[in-house]
Order: structure tokens, then sequence, then C-alpha cells
């Protein structure tokens, strides 16, 4: 009888970090499928408010798990504004006053261009990698495909703004949702992608929104309008010269 | 004047030092409550105005929820309206217009978010102590367009000086990127850090360019004829809202909902300060029922022999506490006028606390500390001295009423 216990309790165990294993890698791919090995795309973004609405385009190259550089191409008054994340630095530039600045750290809580994105959304999108550690809750079967359900709790002493991450993420690693808790595990955002297709040579949802949850009709939607995967982008595209002149 | 009256003023006189200590104490009580309450009062008029006048104003309209969120889009449409309103209301010693954006600021080395906020040059001046506060470079002038002002701390963190460039980089009312060059014109020094690390102004012509606010302001920022008006003023526009197209969409906050820290300061610290003028009136109250019980331990012979000659016991108690009345009216009067004139002094040359500095720079307070005399400060203090005092000798006077004048007689 000892002996079953202790059976049993070794195969709870094994099964138990299985699903961390599992859970992990699910995440992992996701996200990696989510950024490719590097990306061009042209993205409409819009921003709405109850008695408002903004949109613009903008043009964003991205290369591994942390460079990215974003640049506005319309509306005109806007035109070359960018933005350059590599490593942990962000920075930001302005055709009128041709400056670039880097951003504080003040500062990365403050929306990015006015969007339901912080700055930190932008800046630390690779933390959801590094610190968090995620378990699998739930696996769903919708339309065919399995659905997993992901919670991710923050590592102990991992400097995160989030208190819980919840995911939901397709078996073809495919991200169709994400809600972001504050430290009282209340939610705060929730990110939503639809409207999956073949682009750039696979699968991909093209539409997303960001939307507070306390404010339903608060919302910032991106539009991939176009979007190629590479296997590489050269290193000097995320660069503080290059912020200044991409090539849109 | 009726014979008790007579004979209390005489029997106080009977034993001088016994009354000069007993209104010496009283005297004192009333005086220290006269000043202490002069100089809190005093405190919090300095520390509401010189708030008052660095940022908010008495009063201000704006458009309603922009307090709460600052958000660059709720605006007043038209202040010209608004100015034309303002000028009817009667209270009012002068307003300005400004507007508000939250951005970058850069120099060559450095950056940090603030506030950037658009002035009107000349009507600003008489509203808020900015004109004054610039202590490096020069105030703005009427038509400049990209010059700012810079808080002392911020011009320190972002290492810069008169003459240099700072670049802005915000999001204008449109949710067009906002950017500028601006020089830096001069410095000011309010004290309040808060302000002087997370403001920068410049013309309000100027910023709602940059910010694509079009003719539209945050804030019609008012001062009235006094702080006693305010309440006053704030009704009068309430009340008249609807006279002004899209007034439904206005609010006018006044200083208390603007900076409600610093009442609840205030507030804070009056309950701090009654507390201790409650302990100081009950060890005055002790002090004066023991002299009291005392005097009338002492006289019980006396007694005895007036009750002998037939003077009743009620007429006794009425003679005690009448002396005890005179005493403290004569006391409590000392107390207002050696109070009040101590008060004056100081209120005409300050009070100068030394290492407090540092503190009183968080409440926006100058360094030297003026206390107010007023009606209530001179009188509230005293008058509370004169009931306790009244009460406390109400009860050895009644123990009057137990006497037995043959016993009493024979009482040493």
């Amino acid at each position: 009888m000892k002996k079953l216990i202790l059976i049993v309790g070794i195969l709870f165990f094994a099964v138990s970090s299985q699903a961390q294993m599992t859970a992990e890698t699910i995440v992992k791919k996701a996200f990696d499928y989510w950024r490719g090995e590097a990306s061009v795309s042209t993205i409409t973004m819009t921003i709405h408010r109850p008695d408002w609405e903004r949109s613009m385009t903008i043009k964003a190259w991205t290369r591994g798990e942390s460079d990215s550089l974003f640049v506005i191409t319309n509306p005109a008054k806007d035109r070359g504004n960018s933005t350059l994340k590599a490593g942990k630095g962000m920075w930001i530039y302005n055709p009128k006053v041709n400056r670039v600045i880097k951003l504080p750290p003040s500062m990365m809580s403050q929306s990015w261009q006015g969007s339901d994105f912080s700055n930190n959304d932008l800046a630390k999108s690779d933390s959801l990698i590094k610190d968090y550690v995620h378990t699998l809750e739930d696996t769903k079967i919708v339309q065919d495909k399995k659905v997993y359900s992901i919670k991710s709790i923050p590592k102990p002493d991992a400097p995160v703004i989030w208190g819980m991450i919840k995911l939901k993420i397709r078996e073809d690693n495919i991200l169709l949702s994400e809600v972001f808790f504050d430290e009282d595990l209340e939610a705060v955002k929730i990110m939503t992608a639809w409207d999956i297709r073949m682009a750039g040579g696979k699968l991909f949802p093209l539409k997303w929104k960001m939307e507070k949850s306390d404010a339903k009709d608060e919302y910032t939607r991106f539009v991939y309008e176009k979007i190629d995967f590479k296997k590489s982008l050269n290193k000097n595209i995320f660069t503080r010269t290059h912020l200044k002149n991409p090539d849109i | 004047m009726s014979i008790e009256l007579k004979m209390a003023w005489r029997n106080i006189w009977r034993n001088p030092r016994r009354t000069l200590l007993t209104i010496s104490a009283i005297a004192f009580a009333s005086m220290i409550l006269v000043f202490m309450l002069s100089f809190q009062l005093g405190c919090y008029e300095t520390m509401i105005n010189t708030s008052v006048k660095i940022s908010t104003g008495h009063l201000q309209i704006q458009a309603k929820g922009y307090l709460k969120d600052k958000k660059m889009r709720l605006v007043i449409k038209d202040p010209e309206q608004v100015a034309k309103f303002l000028d009817t209301v009667e209270g009012i010693d002068t307003y300005t217009f400004r507007a508000n954006g939250f951005s970058l600021v850069s120099s060559d080395t450095r950056t940090y978010g603030v506030v950037v906020t658009g002035i009107d040059p000349l009507k600003e001046a008489h509203v808020s102590s900015i004109k004054s506060l610039v202590r490096k470079g020069s105030y703005l002038k009427e038509d400049d367009e990209t010059a700012a002002l810079i808080g002392e701390l911020l011009s320190h963190n972002l290492k810069v000086d008169i003459n240099d460039e700072l670049t802005i980089l915000g999001q204008g009312k449109d949710g067009s990127i906002a950017a500028a060059v601006l020089t830096i014109k001069g410095i000011f020094t309010s004290g309040i850090d808060e302000f002087d690390r997370n403001v920068i102004m410049m013309g309000l012509k100027g910023f709602q360019e940059i910010f694509s606010m079009g003719k539209s302001v945050h804030e019609a920022v008012i001062t009235a004829d006094s702080l006693g008006d305010v309440s006053m003023v704030k009704q009068e526009i309430q009340n008249n809202f609807l006279k002004i197209k899209g007034g439904e969409y206005l609010a006018v906050p006044d200083w208390m909902e603007i900076m409600p820290g610093l009442l609840q300061g205030i507030q804070m610290d009056l309950v701090s300060g009654i507390i201790m003028y409650i302990i100081l009136v009950i060890v005055v109250a002790f002090s004066i029922f023991n002299t009291f019980l005392m005097a009338i331990f002492e006289r019980t012979r006396e007694f005895g022999v007036m009750m002998a000659i037939g003077t009743t016991p009620s007429r006794i108690t009425k003679l005690v506490m009448f002396e005890s009345i005179c005493m403290t009216i004569v006391g409590i009067l000392l107390g207002i006028i050696i109070g009040s004139l101590v008060t004056l002094y100081f209120q005409n040359k300050g009070i100068y606390i030394a290492g407090t500095e540092d503190i009183l720079k968080q409440y926006g307070i100058p360094d030297r500390l003026y206390p107010r005399l007023s009606l209530i400060s001179a009188t509230a203090g005293p008058l509370v001295v004169f009931v306790i005092t009244f009460v406390s000798s109400v009860f050895p006077a009644l123990k009057i009423r137990k006497l037995k004048p043959v016993e009493a007689m024979n009482n040493i």
C-alpha cells in the first residue's frame, strides 16, 4: 500500500513537472512564432475613445526577442516620428526638432503615442518569457484546435509590472489573448487577436486589440496591412542613426 | 453695585498674594491660548495663500472631469466667453487662463517627464507669484512663444542654464505629436520641490500652437478678493454657468478640491493643536480648583462667623462665586491684553524656527512664520478658560452650604 502511494506520488510529480515544462514551451514557442526571427510589417493603429478616434499608419521592424523599430508614416503631420527599442533601452525621435531622446525610466508607464499600450508593453516585450513562471490551467478544443489556457505568475524579485498574466494560446502557437492583472489580481488590460490568415508565409492573426477592462469603449486596435517574416534583418536597422533615417 | 459684589472685590484683595497667583495662572493660560491659536491660524493662512499664489489660485474653472484625469482633451472650448462672464462676477480680484500638457523634456544629456504649462505672461503675473519667483534670468514677455521658464530643481536635473535649449515632446490635443525646441529664459524657485522639479512654463499662444489646442485652454485660474470670499464667488459662478455657451460642461473646483492634501494637513494639525489646548486647559482648571478649595478651607472660621450673625449660606455661596468670577475676568482680560500684544509683536516681526525649513518647504511656507490675531483667536481660548474656571469654582462654593456655624467657628 505504501509503495502504491509512493508510486502514485512520484507519478503525480512527474506529470505536474511535465505540465509545467509544456506550459513554458508553449509560451516560448508562441512568442517565437509571433515575433519570428525577424519581421517587417505595416500596421494601422486606431485609438478609439468614446467621443473621438484617431488612426495612424506605422511601419515596424522586429528582430529576435527584443529589438524593434516603429516609424509613423501617416498622418503626414506625424510622419517620421519613430521609436527604437534595442536591448533594454528605448529611444524616440521627432523629425521636427531633429532630436533622439532616450526614454527615462519614469516615463515607461506612460502610454505610447496616446494608445492603450504603455512604453513598458513595448520595452518589456520579452519579459513574459524571462520573468514569469507559467502553468497550464486548462485545455479546450475550439474549432477542432486545442487552446491552452496558461497562467503566468512573476518570478520572485523579477522586475515586472503585472501581478499575473493569463494567456490563451492555440496549439499551432498562435497567441489568442493576453489578460494583464495588477498586483491585487484585478484584470487591467485585455489584448485579443483574431482574423487568423496566411500572411508572410505563415498563419498569423492580422487584427489585435488592447482594451482597458474597466472602460469598454476605449481601445487601441492594430491591423496588420502587410507582414513579412524574414530569416534575419541587418543589425544596423536597430541603431539610433537609423532611427533618424528609416527607409519608409 | 450690589453689596455682594463690593464685598467680593474687597475679599479678593485681602490676600493679595493668593489672588495674584490665581489671576496670573488664568492670565498665563489665556495668553498662551491667544498666542498659540493666532500662530496656528496665521500659519494656515500663510500656507493657503502661498500655495494658492504659486499655482492653483483660489478657484478654477475647468471642464468637468479635468481635475481628476487631467486629460488633454477636456478643455474650455471658448475662453473668451468665460472671460466676458468672469468680468461681470463680483468678488473676483483677477483671473488668467492656462493650458497644461504632459510631456518629455530633454536637454543634451538628460530626459524627464514634466508638465508643460502655457501661461498668459501679463495676466499670470497678477494671479500667481511666478513672476517674483524667477530668481535667474527674466520673466516671459507677452509675445514670447518659444521661451520657457523652468523650475530650479528641474534645471539642475537637466543640467541646463538660461539661454540653453530644451526639447519638449508630448502629445497634442488631437493626438498628434507635439514637439518643439524652447529656449530657457528664466529659472524659478518656489520652494515647493514638487513644483520646482516638474513644471515648465511657456507662453500660452506658443503652447496652443505646439499642442494643437486651437483657442482652447484647460483652466481659468481665479483669485478672489480674499480667502473669505471664495465660497461666495464659487456659488455665483456656479449659478450662472448656463450664461456661458457650453457652460454645462464646466466645473468650478476651489482650492480645497484642487489641493485636498493641504486641507487635510490643516485639519490634522488643528486636531493635534486642540488636544494640546485641552490638556493645557485641564491643567489650569485643576490648579484653579485647588486654589479655590484651599481658600475656602482657610476661611471656614470666617464663614462660620458670618452665618452666626445671620448671613444665609446661599448668600455666602454667591459671594464666593462673585470672587472667583472677578478673579477670572481680571485674569482673562490680562491674558487677552498681554497675549494680543505678544501676538502683534510677532505678527510684525515673524518667528524664525531654526532647522524646520525643510518641513515647512514641503507645505510651501516661507521660513518665517507670522501669527495672525483675529477676533476668534483672541477670544476663543480665554472663553474656554472662563467656562472651565467657573465650573471648577462651583464645587468648592457648594461646600459652604454644608457648613454648621458653630463647628465652623471652632475651625482654626
